[in-house]
Formats: C-alpha cells, sequence, structure tokens
C-alpha cells in the first residue's frame, strides 16, 4: 500500500501572492508538495500587509491572514528588481516542475521570467498564472482585489435585501472560487505532462472562473429574459426558508422547509400550543402570506437557544443551521469531528489553528506540516540544500542585496 | 483501463481517456461539467425518464414547449447519458460493469442516501478497486453529522459565511446563489483529479470525500484567525462594514448616478496599488474642484491607516461619496482602468452577459443545440491552458441517448473502445 501523499516529489516555485494564488499552492504543499515560495522585503505578499495581526501590532510576520493561506510552504526572499535575479531564480525553474504566479498581467514578463523565457530555461515547466481579469482584454490591467471581482461576476449584485444596496459578500469571493477550478486544471495539466512530457502556460482570469457559478441565471436570461435580482433569503420553491432570530446577542438561525411533512416536524419542535393561527393554514395561505408566517416562525423561535434548537431540528429531519460565528467554528462538532483546523506553532505568531482542506483522501491524507514561514525564512537552506549554491556563492549573493 | 475518450464528445483537453461516471443531483453535476471541460468522458447515470434535477425549479421553456430546470441546462453539457435502473439487480450488475471501463465517480447528497452511495460504492470498487470515488456530503464523512440534514442555505450558515452579509438592523443574508452546493462541486472536481493523478502514478484507487460546510468555511478567507488573534468577531456590513479586522467600519458599496460600484478607497488593507489607487482618486477630484486637504493631510492606505478613527474616516468618505455620485459607471471605469483606480462595477446578470472585458476575451462561448432548438452563450473558457485547451461546450443529453452505445461496448476487450 502506498502511504505517501499525493504530491511528495513534486516541486513548486511560487510567486503567488494574495489568496487566490496561494490557495492553490497551498492544496499542492499540504498535499507533499516541495513549495517555494518567493518574496521580497520590497515585494512581500500583499495580505502580509492585511490583519489580523498578532498583538494587534502590524509586521510582515504577523499576519493571520497570510498565515492560512501558507502552510507546509517553504519561504525564501529574493528582489525580483534586483540585476542579480535571474542567478537564483533560472536555477529554481530549471529545479520546478510548476511555477505560480498570482500579479496583474505582465508583473512577471517585466521581471524576465514570463512564460516564454521560463520555457527556454525548463521546456517541461507548467506555469499557472492567475489574475482577477486575466490576460488580454480591455481591463487586463485594472488592478483590483477580490471584492472588485465578485461585484464584476456578480456574486455580489445577488446578495442583499431587494430595497437595499447589494450586501457585500464577507471576504473575495473570486478568491474562494477561482482556486478550486485552478487547482483541477493544473493537476490536470500535470497528468498531460506525465504522459506527453510537455509542459505549459495555464492562464486564468479569476472573475470568469467565478462567473462558471452564475451559468444558470445567465441562461434564464437568454431563454426568458428574466434577471434575477437579490432578494434577501427569499427561495420561492421552499415553504420555508429563512434566518430567524434565537435567544442571546445576534443569534440566527437558518431553517430550511422543502416539504410539508417537514413543516409539520417544524410546528411539532416550536411547540404544541401555535401562538398564531397562520401557522396552522394551508400551504397555499401560508405561502400567499410568506412575510407574516416568517414573522411568526421568528416570534417562536426568539426565546430558544439557538444550538438546542438547531440539534432539536436536526434529530426531526429539518435542515437547520445556527449562522455560526468565528469563535463558534472552533467548537462546531462536524468541523472538529473532521479536524479541520490544525494547530502549527509560528516562532512570531506562536501556535494558530490554521484552516486544512475541505477534501479527505482515504489512502494519502493530507498534512498541513508547518506553520507559514517568515519572510526569506528558508533562503539559506534552499538555496544550499535545493538550488545547491556553494556557500560563497551565498555570501556573495546576500551581500549585493539581492536576498532580501 | 481507460474510458472511450476518443469518441463523440471526448478527445481534447487534459483529461482525455479519463471516463467519468455521475450520480447527481447538483453538487455532483458541477462537478462533472468541470470535469467534462477538461477533457474527461463524463457519463450521467440516470434513472430510466432521466434523473429529477432535468425539471427542478427555476425552469424555463424550451421553443418546443418542454420546461427544463435552468440549473440542470447549465451544468450538464459536454456529457453523454445512460440510463439505468439502480434499484433492480440488473441495473446494479451493468453499473458494476460500467464502473470497470470508468476511472473516477463523482456522487451527491441530493442524488443518494449514505445507505445507497455506500451500497453502490462497495459494487464499483469491488469492480475497479484502481476507481476514484468522490462523494460529496454537507459535512463529509464521519459520525454523526454525516447523516444530518443539510441544504444550501443551512451550510452558509454552518460555514460561519452567512452571519458575515448584510445589514446589521436585519437578519444575516445569504448569497443569493446556492453557492455550497457549487463549492462542493467545484472542490470535489479538484479532489477527484488530484486522486486520479495519484492513480494514474500508482495504480492506487480509493475513496474521497468533500465537505460542503468545509467548503464554505474556506471562504471566509481570515475570520478564523480574527477570532484567534484579537477575539474579535466579525461583523456583517450590507455597504458598510468592517472589514479585515478594521477597527472602523468602510463604505464598500458607493451609489453612483446609474448603479453601484465596489471600492475601498481608504483603509482595509495595504500595498502601494492602493496608494496609487487612491492618490488618482485625489487628483481626478481635485480637477472637478473637490480638494478638502482632508483628503491628503492623512496617510490614509500607507502604515498610517492603522491609527484612522471612525470619524476621520467618515469625513473622508463622505467627500468621496459625493464625487462618486456625479459619475456613471461607465464614465468611472473609462479613466478607472487606465489610471488603475481599484473600482469596480456591481453588476447584475445582464451586466456580467455585456461586460466589455469578458466579451472582448471571448469568454461566452456559444452553444447551437438543434434537439433542443436553442442557441445560448455559455461561460467557456475558464482556464487558457496553451497545449490542451478545454473542450468546447457541447449539448447536454437527452435522458439514456448514450445506453446502448455505451453498454454495448462493454462485452468488448479489456480496454473497449479506446483507440
Amino acid at each position: 500500500m502506498n502511504r505517501s501523499q499525493i504530491f511528495t516529489g513534486l516541486k513548486v516555485a511560487d510567486f503567488s501572492w494574495a489568496a487566490a494564488g496561494p490557495i492553490v499552492t497551498k492544496q499542492l504543499a499540504d498535499n507533499g508538495a516541495t513549495v517555494i515560495k518567493v518574496e521580497s522585503t520590497r515585494h512581500p505578499d500583499s495580505v502580509r500587509l492585511g490583519g489580523p495581526f498578532a498583538g494587534d501590532k502590524p509586521g510582515l510576520n504577523r499576519s493571520g491572514f497570510f498565515a492560512d493561506f501558507n502552510s507546509s510552504k517553504l519561504g525564501i526572499a529574493v528582489d525580483m528588481g534586483h540585476p542579480r535575479a535571474a542567478e537564483v531564480i533560472e536555477r529554481l525553474v530549471r529545479w520546478a516542475d510548476v511555477v505560480a504566479d498570482s500579479f496583474r498581467p505582465g508583473i512577471m514578463e517585466r521581471w524576465g521570467f514570463g512564460y516564454e523565457r521560463l520555457s527556454e530555461i525548463n521546456p517541461s515547466i507548467i506555469m499557472l498564472s492567475s489574475s482577477l481579469y486575466g490576460a488580454g482584454g480591455p481591463w487586463s490591467e485594472h488592478p483590483g482585489f477580490g471584492a472588485q471581482g465578485q461585484a464584476l461576476a456578480g456574486i455580489h449584485g445577488l446578495t442583499g435585501w431587494p430595497d437595499r444596496p447589494p450586501a457585500m459578500p464577507k471576504g473575495a469571493y473570486t478568491d474562494s472560487v477561482s482556486p478550486r477550478y485552478a487547482t483541477a486544471a493544473l493537476v490536470a495539466a500535470l497528468i498531460h505532462r506525465d504522459r506527453t512530457g510537455e509542459g505549459q502556460w495555464l492562464e486564468m482570469s479569476q472573475v470568469e472562473a467565478t462567473v462558471n457559478f452564475l451559468a444558470p441565471e445567465l441562461l434564464d436570461l437568454q431563454l426568458t429574459g428574466h434577471v434575477t435580482r437579490r432578494d434577501g433569503n427569499v427561495d420561492e420553491r421552499a415553504v420555508l426558508h429563512g434566518v430567524f432570530p434565537c435567544r442571546g446577542e445576534d443569534r440566527w438561525i437558518a431553517i430550511e422547509v422543502w416539504h410539508e411533512p417537514s413543516w409539520e416536524r417544524l410546528l411539532a419542535v416550536l411547540g404544541e400550543e401555535l401562538p398564531d393561527p397562520l401557522l396552522a393554514e394551508t400551504e397555499a395561505v401560508r405561502r400567499s402570506r410568506r412575510d407574516e408566517v416568517e414573522a411568526a416562525v421568528g416570534r417562536l423561535t426568539a426565546s430558544r437557544d439557538p444550538f438546542e434548537l438547531m440539534a432539536t431540528l436536526r434529530r426531526a429531519g429539518v435542515s437547520a443551521g445556527v449562522a455560526l460565528r468565528g469563535s463558534d467554528l472552533f467548537t462546531d462538532e462536524a468541523l472538529v469531528g473532521r479536524q479541520h483546523f490544525w494547530p502549527l506553532a509560528h516562532p512570531e505568531m506562536g501556535e494558530l489553528a490554521y484552516n486544512g482542506p475541505a477534501y479527505r483522501f482515504e489512502a494519502t491524507p493530507s498534512a498541513l506540516t508547518k506553520a507559514a514561514p517568515c519572510l526569506g525564512e528558508d533562503t539559506r537552506r534552499v538555496l544550499c540544500d535545493v538550488l545547491h549554491l556553494d556557500p560563497d556563492e551565498i555570501a556573495d549573493l546576500e551581500k549585493s542585496g539581492l536576498l532580501e | 483501463m481507460t474510458g472511450t475518450g476518443l469518441d463523440v464528445v471526448g478527445g481534447q483537453g487534459p483529461l482525455t481517456g479519463c471516463r467519468v461516471l455521475e450520480l447527481s443531483h447538483r453538487a455532483a453535476a458541477v462537478a462533472g461539467r468541470t470535469l467534462a471541460d477538461l477533457g474527461a468522458e463524463v457519463v450521467k447515470i440516470e434513472p430510466p425518464g432521466g434523473e429529477a434535477s432535468r425539471a427542478l425549479a427555476p425552469t424555463a421553456p424550451l421553443p418546443d414547449g418542454q420546461e427544463i430546470g435552468l440549473f440542470w441546462l447549465a451544468f450538464n453539457v459536454s456529457k453523454r447519458s445512460v440510463t439505468l435502473a439502480l434499484d433492480t439487480t440488473e441495473g446494479r450488475r451493468q453499473f458494476a460493469e460500467l464502473a470497470r471501463t470508468a476511472d473516477v465517480v463523482v456522487t451527491d447528497f441530493e442524488r443518494l442516501t449514505l445507505a445507497e452511495n455506500d451500497r453502490l460504492a462497495d459494487l464499483a470498487r469491488r469492480a475497479n478497486p484502481a476507481l476514484v470515488w468522490t462523494e460529496i456530503w454537507p459535512f463529509g464523512r464521519g459520525e454523526p453529522f454525516e447523516a444530518w440534514p443539510a441544504g444550501d442555505l443551512t451550510l452558509q450558515a454552518l460555514g460561519g459565511h452567512l452571519l458575515l452579509n448584510g445589514d446589521v438592523d436585519r437578519p444575516p443574508v445569504r448569497l443569493g446563489l446556492p453557492v455550497a452546493l457549487l463549492q462542493g462541486g467545484a472542490e470535489a472536481a479538484s479532489a477527484a483529479v488530484m486522486a486520479y493523478y495519484h492513480r494514474l502514478r500508482t495504480g492506487q484507487g480509493q475513496r474521497v470525500d468533500v465537505s460542503v460546510q468545509e467548503c464554505i468555511t474556506w471562504t471566509l478567507l481570515n475570520t478564523t484567525m480574527t477570532w484567534q488573534l484579537l477575539q474579535r468577531e466579525e461583523v456583517r456590513g450590507g455597504a458598510v462594514r468592517k472589514e479585515r479586522a478594521n477597527k472602523f467600519y468602510t463604505r464598500l458599496v458607493w451609489p453612483v448616478a446609474d448603479g453601484f460600484v465596489q471600492f475601498g478607497p481608504v483603509g482595509g488593507g495595504g500595498g502601494v496599488v492602493r496608494e496609487r489607487s487612491y492618490a488618482a482618486l485625489v487628483a481626478w477630484m481635485a480637477e472637478d474642484g473637490i480638494a478638502d486637504p482632508l483628503l491628503t493631510e492623512r496617510d490614509w492606505n500607507g502604515s498610517g491607516q492603522f491609527d484612522v478613527s471612525q470619524e476621520d474616516y467618515d469625513a473622508v468618505s463622505e467627500l468621496i461619496a459625493g464625487f462618486l455620485a456625479t459619475k456613471t459607471i461607465d464614465e468611472l471605469m473609462a479613466r478607472a482602468v487606465p489610471e488603475r483606480i481599484l473600482l469596480a462595477p456591481v453588476s447584475d446578470v445582464a451586466q456580467v452577459l455585456d461586460n466589455p472585458h469578458l466579451v472582448t476575451r471571448g469568454f461566452f462561448e456559444l452553444l447551437d443545440d438543434p434537439s433542443r432548438g436553442t442557441s445560448l452563450r455559455y461561460p467557456g473558457e475558464w482556464v487558457r491552458m496553451t497545449r490542451t485547451p478545454l473542450r468546447p461546450v457541447s449539448p447536454a443529453p437527452a435522458p439514456g441517448q448514450d445506453t446502448a452505445e455505451i453498454l454495448g461496448a462493454l462485452g468488448e476487450p479489456a480496454d473497449g473502445g479506446a483507440a
């Protein structure tokens, strides 16, 4: 039985930054690949500058935002704008199977390491370039983050209440969709390379990958002229589909009822003496008075403990979920049962629970092997043990200011 | 042993030669579509007459008057269809035979019960130990949670995302797409390709399971770290919210003359890109006669951003809001793109389909489907691969349209129709 991990032996030179790129290379690293992340103090990964910071004190090696996307990776410092950068980078590219970047299009070329040059150095290299808008097209070099991406991709506009401006989805949704597609394509390219020896360039727009999710609404528009709009938590198909208040400050439970038998079970859980005759009405009447029904249900849930209510509804076979807070996730029974969080020790940030993958491989378990690297933490070791530079060369490069 | 990759709908893309069996309602269909785009031969296994999701609302009428589920039509292009009565002995025997010729199976929790999934997995994996069996569950496999009921809204809640969307004076609001199912499907595709890569290198098949809840937790990006490092719970917001562990609330959705734009001119992260974006905005405002010293007397996006107070922020954002309200989306984008001002339109569905950037890139791919009498634009080449481009979309199958051909080939020599 082969117990090694899926990407044991795979070598990755990782220039990617922010979220969308590093989340892809994290999948490789957490499954056994050697991933060498290249940054510099002049050009650090931008999320190192974004909070939350350990002790609320900003610092390049103190961002939890950065940490979560960069488990199991090595970190080296190479100033890509330095005249001698190629002395290290060419060796790194010769060593690598995969090069990843997630800059605005044109940055790798400006540094002299666009795909064309990479493939001269290493003809079988696979390069993944993921950018918000993609290389080519009028907005290609428009800067942006996932927040702009999710707006352009339609996710943002579909979220919120019809009588209010669209509510900004938490996070940066293109950063949460595109890595899944990018990983599938990248690993498929590895399969093609194993078969043929051919490398290639994978160029991805994070916005386009995210628009995949909008396909049903795009077809609806074309077939019927209907433009889907944001509509709170309403789902027309359901008997009940909403988010209801519970006991405690800002405590809410999502409840979905799709069939009448399930509605009966919900009522049984919410109490035998129904204070509102509307809830005893026929399905047709209740559907015609949705807002009132939701308000009546909310009056019944408002005094209930959210977690007890969820457990009771689950036992009754009703789909219900507490709107979990950040802190709740660490004690959620399913996430704990799945061992979703991985405690990892970091020299400046101490021990933190990192998010692990959403998939489980029965035969080749994933493993987060180390906390995110400090900037340049592994420079010496990588130059010496991986790229086989001799100590004099390394000392010389250090003196030149390249390795900062 | 590989499938008949070089047949009608195969033959292009990096997964050429990979046969996938798909037992889906929604999530596994998303996975299957992704694998089909990458060149796999995806065979839907449907009950006689077709699977339930073909008619799942919301539906739209086709030219022949037939109603078709929009989700189904979106995510089932480029596939084949075999109908099998899996509740009969003969149907199960044929499924096992088919599994012998397959490389990957994807299933989801809306299609199969746990018991049915496990029965089929046993059957298929016994027939073909090298199979990659990929299953999507609300909470993944494991006791006791694998049996808990959960739909999309529930999973948006339990992944921790729901609480963080919407105005503070109202209940939390979901993302207006079934993102839990979509994310679960996309993740399953990625996990299946990883396991298939391993299979090709070692011969070892395995079972892979995906937790939709964990997929949603991944969309938070920094919420769990914010709690651990600062003991601070993130607070939801609508157009105005507290982002990235900022100490102050920032406006992220700005009314403009003809809609809304997304823009975080001040605060919310660092980096030279934000500083330049802000400088270009301030220069433009000055041209329009808005030159309050407040705009420039502070370091709003550099290291000074960490000392910004709510009062300071509100004052500067009022100036910016007044400026933006006078501009249309087109006016804003015409200057934002060349000057790299970090804003983007908050598109509705029609604006996505008409977006000049996406249209110029040729992202939408026109699919003529003579059997349905439709000609529709689909999201197309979501990754541009120089050697193995994605397979162009082809029409979604009629129920069982490939049953005779695919089952007929089962009696053939071990590698069946493979070239």
